[in-house]
C-alpha cells in the first residue's frame, strides 16, 4: 500500500474517505439511480380504468406502434446523416486549420461561434431564415435567380428532414472540429518525419499516420455526438415540431408528447428505455473499438 | 465522526423540506397557477387589486402555455394541494374533471347564498365548465371567452365586388378571385393570397379544420361513440380544405399562428379563420400594413350553419386545494362583471353577455357583436379525456394530406383507425 497519512490513527482515513464520497453517492442515487429504477418500474405498469397492472404490454405495444417505429427511423436517419456530415466537414476543417496559414486564429475562433449559441436561439433564427415566404434563405436564392416556389424547407415532407439535419450540421460541426484539432495537435512530429524519409505521399501519410494516431480523438468525438443526436429534442421541436405530418418527429419528441401531453408515463418510460438500450449498444461498440486499439 | 454524518442528513432533510410546496394553511393566502400571456396577466393584475382590497396574499405561479397543462396535471394527480386556483384551457377540462381532480363548485356557491352560476355568463361558456358537458356538475367558471372568427380584407372584397362569405363555397370563390386578380396587390408589392391557414400537425391543423368539418356535416364520433372522421362528409371537408390550400401561401402545411398572423399583417393574405387575440394587432402601426382594412365575422356554413370552435380560459379550484373557502371568494370576485370588464379592457374577450353589449367596450372593440354571435353559436372540441392524444393524431393526418403526402381518403381512413386505437387503449 505504501505510505499512508494517519493523523487520527488507524482506519480514520477510511472513515474520512467514506465521508467525502457520501455527498457524491447521495447525488448519484437521487439523480441517476432512483430515476432509472423508477422509470423501469413505470414502464412495466399499464394504467387501465384507474387500476394499475404490471405487464409487458408497453413493450409489446412498441412493436405495433407505427408512430414509434417511424420516429425511431427518423432518429436514425437524422443521427447517421448529421454525424457523417459533421465528421467529414469537421475533419477537413481541422486538417486545414492545423497548418500554419494566415489568419488561423481568426478562423478557429469564428468557427466556434455556432456551438456557443443556445440551441433554442439557433432553432428560432433558422426557423425564420427558412420561412418560405419571408425567410433569408429563399430571399437570397430568389436574388440569385433561383425559382423558390417549391423550396418550402421545413414545410415540405421531403425537405424538412434535410433542413433539420443542415441546421444541426451548422451548429455542431465546430464541436467535431474542436476535438479533432486537439487530437491533431497532440500527434508528435516523429512519425511524420519517418514517413517523409520513407517517401510516403501526402495521402499515404494521412491514411497511415494521421488517421491511426487520431483514432482516440475521433472515437471520443463520434461517441459524444452520437449520444447527443439520438436524443435530439430542442432544435427539432422549434424548427418543425415534428412536422409536417410526422415527417421529422424524433424519438425524444414522441416520448415528450406521450408523457406530458397524453400523460401516458408508462409507455413513455418504455420508449425511453429502448432509446437508452440503443444508445448504450452503440456507445459500447465505440468504446470497444477504442480499447481494442489501445490494447494493441 | 457521527456528528458530521448526522449533520449532513439533517441538512439534506432540511433541503428536501424546502422543496415541499408551501404548507401554510393560513386562510389569508392563496396560490394561483396561471399561463404567461395576456389572459394570465389580467388575472395577475386582478390578484394584486384583490390583495390590496382584502389583505389576502396571493402567490402567482406562472407557466408558459406549453407547460401549464403538464404542470397542473402532475400537481393535481399527485394531490400536492399546491394550488388553490388554476387557470385551464377548456380542452383540458374533460381530463381534469373526469378524473375528479376539481372541486364541485355547487356546494361552495350554496355557502355563498348562490344557487348556481350567474345567468349573465354566455351559455356556451358555462356549458364548458360542467362535466358532463352542459348538464353535469359545475367545476369551473369561464374567465376569457374566445371563439373563432372569419377575418377578411374588407377593402379587397369591396374592390372585387365580393360579399361577406356566408358559405364556404362563397369563401372559396372569393379566395380564388383575389389570388388570381391581386398578383401584385400586397403593400410591399407581390401577390396577395386569397386565404391563409395553419396546417402544422397537432392543434393548429385541427383548429383550422374543425369549422369546415362541422359545416360539411362531419362528426368526430358517431352516435355510438365510435370515430367517424372518414365519413363521406369528413372526406369531402378535407378535400375542400385542400381546395382552399391552392389559394394559401406555399408551405402552409407547417404554418402555425405566427406565420398566419404575419401574412395577414403584411397584407399578403386576404382571409383566415383566427382567434380574437389577433384583432388588436391589425390597428398597431408598428406591426400592421393593413390598418382599418380587416373585418371580422362569424364563420361560413355549408350543409350546416357555420359554427366556430370555442376556446375559453376557465378558472377552477383543485380538489385538494387547501383554502377552498378563500379560493371561491376570489373566483367569484374575479369573474364579477366589473372585474371582468377590467380584464376585457386589458384585451381578453369576456364570458358575460352584458359585457359584449357594454357600450364602452363595444366602442373600443368593434368586433364584439360578431364575437358574441360567434361565441353563442360555437361548439366545443369533442369532449373526451383523450382529446390531447386524438387531436395530435388527427392533426398529423390533416398535415399529411395538406403537404401532399397522403390523399384525403387515405388520410381520413388512417386517422380514423388510429383514433379507434386510442379509444380502445383508453377503455
Amino acid at each position: 500500500m505504501g505510505f499512508r497519512y494517519r493523523p487520527w490513527g488507524v482506519g480514520s482515513d477510511r472513515t474520512l474517505a467514506y465521508l467525502l464520497v457520501t455527498p457524491a453517492v447521495f447525488v448519484l442515487l437521487a439523480l441517476s439511480i432512483y430515476p432509472l429504477i423508477h422509470s423501469v418500474s413505470l414502464s412495466l405498469q399499464v394504467n387501465s380504468g384507474g387500476a394499475v397492472n404490471w405487464s409487458l404490454a408497453n413493450f409489446t405495444r412498441l412493436l405495433s406502434d407505427q408512430f414509434f417505429l417511424a420516429a425511431l427511423g427518423h432518429t436514425l436517419v437524422y443521427a447517421v446523416s448529421a454525424l457523417s456530415l459533421e465528421f467529414f466537414i469537421g475533419l477537413g476543417l481541422a486538417v486545414l486549420l492545423n497548418r500554419q496559414i494566415r489568419g488561423r486564429g481568426f478562423f478557429r475562433a469564428t468557427l466556434l461561434v455556432p456551438m456557443m449559441l443556445p440551441t433554442v436561439v439557433v432553432g428560432v433564427v433558422w426557423r425564420l431564415m427558412l420561412n418560405p415566404n419571408f425567410g433569408a434563405v429563399n430571399g437570397t436564392l430568389k436574388g440569385a435567380g433561383v425559382d423558390t416556389t417549391a423550396l418550402t424547407w421545413t414545410s415540405s415532407p421531403g425537405l424538412a428532414m434535410l433542413s433539420i439535419i443542415a441546421v444541426d450540421v451548422w451548429q455542431w460541426t465546430p464541436f467535431m472540429f474542436l476535438i479533432l484539432l486537439a487530437g491533431l495537435q497532440a500527434i508528435p512530429q516523429e512519425p511524420y518525419e519517418a514517413a517523409l524519409i520513407d517517401g510516403s505521399s501526402a495521402w499515404q501519410t494521412f491514411i497511415h499516420v494521421t488517421l491511426p494516431l487520431l483514432k482516440p480523438a475521433i472515437l471520443v468525438a463520434l461517441l459524444l455526438r452520437t449520444m447527443d443526436l439520438l436524443r435530439v429534442f430542442d432544435q427539432v421541436f422549434i424548427l418543425t415540431e415534428g412536422g409536417p405530418g410526422f415527417a421529422t418527429e424524433t424519438i425524444s419528441l414522441y416520448i415528450y408528447r406521450t408523457a406530458f401531453r397524453f400523460s401516458d408515463f408508462g409507455y413513455a418510460a418504455a420508449m425511453s428505455f429502448v432509446l437508452l438500450v440503443i444508445t448504450n449498444v452503440i456507445s459500447s461498440f465505440y468504446i470497444r473499438v477504442l480499447q481494442s486499439r489501445e490494447a494493441r | 465522526m457521527r456528528i458530521p454524518v448526522a449533520l449532513i442528513l439533517a441538512l439534506l432533510a432540511l433541503s428536501l423540506y424546502g422543496c415541499q410546496p408551501n404548507r401554510n394553511s393560513d386562510s389569508k393566502q392563496l396560490t394561483l397557477a396561471i399561463n404567461s400571456g395576456v389572459e394570465g396577466d389580467a388575472l395577475k393584475q386582478a390578484a394584486k387589486d384583490y390583495e390590496a382590497q382584502t389583505g389576502v396574499h396571493i402567490n402567482i405561479a406562472e407557466f408558459p402555455y406549453a407547460n401549464l397543462f403538464e404542470k397542473e396535471l402532475i400537481d393535481l394527480t399527485a394531490r400536492t394541494g399546491a394550488y388553490d386556483l388554476i387557470m385551464l384551457d377548456d380542452p383540458w377540462f374533460p381530463k381534469f374533471a373526469s378524473q375528479q381532480l376539481l372541486t364541485d363548485l355547487g356546494p361552495l356557491l350554496k355557502t355563498k347564498g348562490l344557487n348556481g352560476p350567474d345567468e349573465d355568463f354566455v351559455k356556451t361558456s358555462i356549458a364548458l365548465c360542467r362535466e358532463p358537458y352542459e348538464t353535469g356538475t359545475l367545476h369551473a367558471l369561464p374567465y376569457v371567452g374566445n371563439s373563432q372568427l372569419l377575418f377578411y380584407r374588407k377593402d379587397l372584397f369591396d374592390k372585387h365586388s365580393l360579399k361577406e362569405p356566408a358559405t364556404w363555397d362563397e369563401a372559396l370563390a372569393a379566395a380564388k378571385t383575389i389570388s388570381e386578380q391581386e398578383t401584385n396587390g400586397a403593400p410591399g408589392g407581390g401577390k396577395v393570397y386569397g386565404y391563409v391557414m395553419r396546417a402544422a400537425q397537432g392543434n393548429a391543423a385541427v383548429a383550422d379544420f374543425m369549422p369546415i368539418f362541422w359545416a360539411f356535416g362531419g362528426e368526430m364520433f358517431d352516435a355510438n361513440g365510435r370515430p367517424s372522421v372518414n365519413s363521406p362528409e369528413g372526406i369531402a371537408a378535407l378535400k375542400f380544405m385542400l381546395e382552399l390550400g391552392k389559394y394559401t401561401p406555399p408551405g402552409y402545411a407547417s404554418f402555425n399562428a405566427d406565420e398566419v398572423g404575419a401574412h395577414l399583417l403584411q397584407g399578403t393574405a386576404a382571409m383566415s379563420i383566427n382567434w380574437p387575440a389577433w384583432i388588436s394587432s391589425f390597428n398597431d402601426p408598428s406591426k400592421s400594413k393593413v390598418i382599418g382594412k380587416m373585418q371580422f365575422t362569424t364563420l361560413p356554413g355549408a350543409r350546416n350553419p357555420g359554427r366556430a370552435e370555442i376556446g375559453n380560459w376557465l378558472i377552477a379550484i383543485p380538489r385538494d386545494a387547501r383554502n377552498k373557502e378563500a379560493a371561491v371568494d376570489f373566483l367569484l370576485w374575479a369573474t364579477r362583471a366589473e372585474q371582468m370588464k377590467l380584464s376585457a379592457l386589458r384585451g381578453n374577450p369576456p364570458t358575460r353577455r352584458s359585457l359584449f353589449t357594454d357600450a364602452e367596450l363595444v366602442a373600443k372593440f368593434p368586433a364584439y357583436p360578431a364575437q358574441l354571435r360567434s361565441l353563442e353559436s360555437s361548439r366545443p372540441r369533442p369532449r373526451t379525456a383523450l382529446w390531447n392524444e386524438i387531436e395530435n393524431v388527427f392533426g398529423i393526418y390533416l398535415s399529411k394530406a395538406n403537404s401532399g403526402e397522403l390523399s384525403p381518403d387515405d388520410a381520413m381512413n388512417q386517422a380514423n383507425a388510429e383514433i379507434a386505437k386510442i379509444l380502445e387503449r383508453g377503455k
